[in-house]
C-alpha cells in the first residue's frame, strides 16, 4: 500500500515532498516502531544491501540511528567520517562519492557542511542518496522523526501550533520542520533573537517573533534548538549568558506554557543554555522519545528509498 | 580568403537614435566605406554578405573580463568566444595566471594577446600588490608596460586609505580606476542575494548593503579627490539610485552592469546551479528593473560581460565552495537585446546597445574604439535579432561550460564579426 505514494529514490529534503509522501513514510515508520518494541528482533528486508554512511561533519545521534536502522533491516552499513576519509587529502566530494559507488554501495547517507551537497551527489551518482544534513539547508530525517513524535503525542497536526525557538538562521532542522509541519497543517512560529531569526522567514511561511512570551503562550509544542556557536560569528548575539537570560527556557518561563505543551529538542542539548537542565528531563520533554523514534523513521527512509530504487 | 566585402541592406545606427534601414557598406582592404567601389575594385573578389533585417553594429567593447591563463590555447578560446559574441575589444582584469601587479605580468598578457587573439585585448593592472589591498602596486611602471586602467577586480580594496591613495596616485598617470564594489565584512562567504531564495537554500548572504556602502564610498572619494571612478557590475537598485544622484551632482562617476543581471534573478540559482553563481549575486526583480531603467536613462554607462571561464571540475562542485563567475562574451548581446526589448522600441534598444556596449566603454577607458566610420578599420558585427540558436560553449572547450544559458535556445545571434578589418567570425 505504501508504495502507491512512494516513488522516490533519494530523500533530499521535505520542501519538495507532498503530504501523502510524508504520511506514507510516517506510517511505515509506525510499522517498524512496533518491530523495534520487541527487543532483539531483526527484519531481513534489506539483506545484502550495502549502505555507506558518509559523515563529513560530526554526528552521534544521526549516524548511530542510521547504523541501527540499517542493521535492524539486515543491511551492511559502513560509516566513514571526515577525519578518516580521503577528503582530508584533497579529494573532492564528487570523486569520493564516485569511488564509494564503484565499491558497490547500494545507498549513501551523507552529512556535509555545504547546502545542496546531497542534491549535488544525487545528480552525480546513481544510487539512492539520503540527506543526513546539508549545511543550513535541510535535515529531513530529523524533521520526520520530530513530526513522527509530535503525531504520536498530539494526534493529527492540522491546526496545531508549533514553536521552534533558538538559532533558526543556521538551522537545517528548523527549515525541514517548517516544510514538513506546514504540509501536515500545523502553523509554525520561529522565535529567537532578531539576528538569528530574520523576518525573511515569514516569506517562507513561518510566523516570526522575537518575544519569548508570545512564542510560548499558545504553543502545543516547543522545539528548542541548540545555539550553534561553531557556525556563528561573534556578532549574532552578545554572549551565551545573555542568550540564556532573554531566550533560554527556564523554570520561570515554563509557567507560560499550557499544561499540555510538549518540549522537543533535536540534540545535542546545551544544558543551562537554551534549556534549564531540569526541564530537559521533565515529563513534558520528549527528547529521548525523539531519539528512539529516530531509528524507526530512518528504517522507513532506508527501506522506502532502497526498495523503490530496486523496482526501477 | 577575400579581404573585400559588400554588406548589403543592414540596419545601421547613424547619429544617436536614427536608424538607416537598408544601408549598404563595403569593407575594402579592411577599411569601411559607404561609397560603392569603382568597377575595377569590384572585380577584386568582393564577398557579399546579406544584412537584410539585421543590425550592423560597431564592434563591441567589453569593460570587464577575466581571462585567467595567458597560455596560447586559452587566449585563442577567449578570442573565439568574443568573436562569436560580436566583441572586438576586451578589457582584461588583472587576475591572470599571476596577478598583473608588476610590469612583467603585463608584458606576458600583452604578448600572448597580440600573438594569439583576433580581438584586441587591453590589460589592466592591480591598484594594490597582488590585489590584496595592503600596499600600492607600481602603477607608473605598469602604465609604461601598457595597462590602460587599474583595478583590484575581482577583489575590492577594503582599506579606505589605500583606496583613496590609489585613486590619487592613478590620477597622476591618467589611469582610469575601476572598482567592483563589495564590502567584505558584510558579505563574508556570501554566495547569494540575501532574499528568500538564499534563506531557503541555507546560503550565506551577499546583501545589497555590502555593495551600496562601497558605491557610496567611491562617490565620496571621487568627489573629494576630483578623480573619475568607474564602478563595475552594479547589481542593486540602491546602487543605481546612488549613482543617479551622484551624476546629478556632477560627480565623476561611471558604472556598468552585466548582461545576466539585466536578464536573470536569484531564482536562477535554485537547484544549486553553480552556473548561475555570479559576483555580485543575481538579485531580485526590482533590482533587475532598476538596472534596465539605469541603462535607459544613462545612469549606467556601459555593459560588461564579466566573462570568466572556469573548468567544470572546479565549477561544478558544492555551491558554497564553487567559485563565482560565468561565461558572458558569446551571449551578452542577445541577453541585453532580450532584456531591453521588453521595455524599449527597436530604435531605443539599438541606441542603448551601441552606446553601452561600444561607445561608452571605449570612451571611459580612452581606447578610441566604437563607431562605424568612413575610412576606419572595420570593427563591426552583424546581429540577427530573430535567429534562434542553441548555445553550446563546449564546442570551444569541452571542460568549460559555466554559463546559465548553456544548452539553452537563445533568440538573436551574432552572424559575422570583423575585427581590425579582418573577418574573424561567421556562421
Amino acid at each position: 500500500m505504501e508504495m502507491k505514494s512512494w516513488s522516490r529514490k533519494s530523500l533530499l529534503g521535505l520542501e519538495d515532498m507532498n503530504r501523502e509522501e510524508i504520511i506514507c513514510l510516517l506510517d511505515k515508520a509506525k510499522e517498524f516502531q512496533k518491530v523495534l518494541s520487541q527487543k532483539g528482533s531483526v527484519l531481513d528486508l534489506l539483506k545484502g544491501k550495502r549502505i555507506i554512511n558518509l559523515f563529513m561533519e560530526p554526528s552521534t545521534r544521526t549516524r548511530v540511528a542510521f547504523e541501527v536502522a540499517a542493521k535492524t533491516l539486515s543491511a551492511d552499513i559502513i560509516s566513514i567520517a571526515e577525519s578518516s576519509s580521503s577528503l582530508t587529502k584533497g579529494e573532492t566530494l564528487r570523486d569520493t562519492a564516485l569511488n564509494i559507488q564503484a565499491l558497490g554501495a547500494d545507498a549513501i547517507v551523507i552529512r556535509h557542511s555545504s547546502p545542496g551537497s546531497a542534491l549535488f551527489l544525487s545528480k552525480t551518482i546513481d544510487v539512492p542518496i539520503i540527506n543526513a544534513g546539508d549545511g543550513a539547508h535541510e535535515h529531513p530525517s530529523q524533521a520526520l522523526l520530530d513530526i513522527f513524535t509530535l503525531r504520536e503525542n498530539l494526534g493529527a497536526l492540522d491546526g496545531k501550533k508549533i514553536t521552534i525557538l533558538g538559532d533558526i538562521l543556521f538551522s537545517r532542522v528548523a527549515r525541514s520542520n517548517l516544510w514538513g509541519l506546514k504540509k501536515l497543517g500545523a502553523s509554525v512560529t520561529f522565535a529567537g533573537p532578531s539576528t538569528l531569526v530574520p523576518e525573511g522567514f515569514e516569506k517562507l511561511g513561518a510566523k516570526v517573533t522575537h518575544n519569548l512570551h508570545r512564542a510560548l503562550e499558545n504553543a502545543d509544542a516547543v522545539m528548542l534548538l541548540r545555539i550553534q556557536h561553531e557556525r556563528q560569528s561573534s556578532s549574532h548575539f552578545p554572549s551565551l549568558s545573555e542568550y540564556t537570560k532573554i531566550f533560554g527556557l527556564s523554570s520561570n518561563q515554563e509557567k507560560i506554557l499550557a499544561n499540555k505543551t510538549l518540549i522537543l529538542h533535536p540534540g545535542p542539548i546545551n544544558r543551562g543554555v537554551e534549556i534549564d537542565s531540569t526541564l530537559a528531563d521533565c515529563s513534558r520533554s520528549l527528547i529521548l522519545e525523539q531519539v528512539s523514534n529516530g531509528v524507526a523513521v530512518r528504517m522507513a527512509i532506508l527501506y522506502l528509498c532502497c526498495t523503490s530504487f530496486d523496482k526501477k | 580568403m577575400t579581404t573585400n566585402f559588400h554588406i548589403r541592406g543592414g540596419k545601421l545606427l547613424s547619429g544617436k537614435s536614427i536608424i538607416s534601414e537598408n544601408t549598404d557598406l563595403w569593407i575594402i582592404d579592411g577599411k569601411i566605406t559607404f561609397q560603392s567601389p569603382s568597377k575595377t575594385k569590384r572585380d577584386l573578389a568582393l564577398h557579399e554578405i546579406s544584412a537584410h533585417n539585421k543590425f550592423v553594429l560597431p564592434g563591441l567593447v567589453d569593460m570587464r573580463c577575466h581571462i585567467g591563463s595567458t597560455a596560447a590555447e586559452n587566449i585563442r578560446m577567449i578570442s573565439r568566444s568574443a568573436a562569436r559574441g560580436g566583441y572586438t575589444t576586451l578589457l582584461a582584469m588583472p587576475d591572470f595566471t599571476v596577478m598583473a601587479d608588476d610590469p612583467g605580468a603585463v608584458s606576458l598578457i600583452r604578448d600572448s594577446a597580440s600573438k594569439h587573439s583576433d580581438v584586441k585585448i587591453y590589460a589592466t593592472g592591480c591598484i594594490t600588490e597582488n590585489a590584496e589591498g595592503k600596499r600600492l602596486a607600481p602603477l607608473g611602471s605598469l602604465k609604461e608596460a601598457g595597462i590602460v586602467g587599474v583595478t583590484d577586480c575581482p577583489n575590492s580594496p577594503q582599506n579606505c586609505e589605500i583606496f583613496a591613495k590609489g585613486i590619487e596616485y592613478a590620477k597622476m598617470f591618467d589611469l582610469p580606476v575601476i572598482e567592483l564594489p563589495r564590502e567584505n565584512s558584510l558579505s563574508k562567504d556570501g554566495a547569494a542575494h540575501d532574499g528568500s531564495v538564499a534563506l531557503k537554500m541555507g546560503l550565506k548572504p551577499f546583501p545589497r548593503a555590502a555593495e551600496e556602502i562601497f558605491v557610496q564610498r567611491a562617490i565620496t572619494l571621487s568627489k573629494h579627490i576630483n578623480a573619475s571612478i568607474h564602478l563595475t557590475s552594479l547589481s542593486s537598485r540602491g546602487s543605481v539610485e546612488l549613482v543617479r544622484i551622484a551624476k546629478q551632482n556632477e560627480v565623476r562617476i561611471s558604472a556598468d552592469v552585466t548582461p545576466h543581471h539585466l536578464l536573470l534573478t536569484e531564482e536562477s540559482i535554485l537547484g544549486y546551479d553553480t552556473n548561475a553563481k555570479t559576483s555580485p549575486p543575481l538579485r531580485q526583480e526590482e533590482d533587475r528593473i532598476a538596472l534596465i531603467e539605469g541603462l535607459r536613462d544613462g545612469t549606467i554607462d556601459a555593459i560588461c560581460s564579466s566573462h570568466q571561464p572556469i573548468p567544470n571540475h572546479e565549477k561544478n562542485i558544492e555551491f558554497d565552495l564553487s567559485p563565482a563567475g560565468v561565461l558572458g562574451l558569446s551571449t551578452a548581446l542577445s541577453s541585453v537585446y532580450k532584456a531591453l526589448s521588453n521595455y524599449c522600441d527597436e530604435k531605443e534598444t539599438l541606441s542603448v546597445i551601441t552606446g553601452t556596449m561600444s561607445t561608452a566603454p571605449s570612451n571611459i577607458m580612452g581606447l578610441g574604439k566604437g563607431g562605424i566610420e568612413e575610412g576606419k578599420k572595420a570593427d563591426l558585427t552583424i546581429y540577427d535579432p530573430q535567429k534562434n540558436w542553441i548555445y553550446t560553449p563546449s564546442e570551444d572547450c569541452s571542460e568549460i561550460i559555466n554559463s546559465p544559458f548553456e544548452g539553452k535556445t537563445i533568440t538573436g545571434r551574432v552572424e559575422t564579426t570583423f575585427a581590425n578589418g579582418k573577418l574573424i567570425h561567421t556562421i
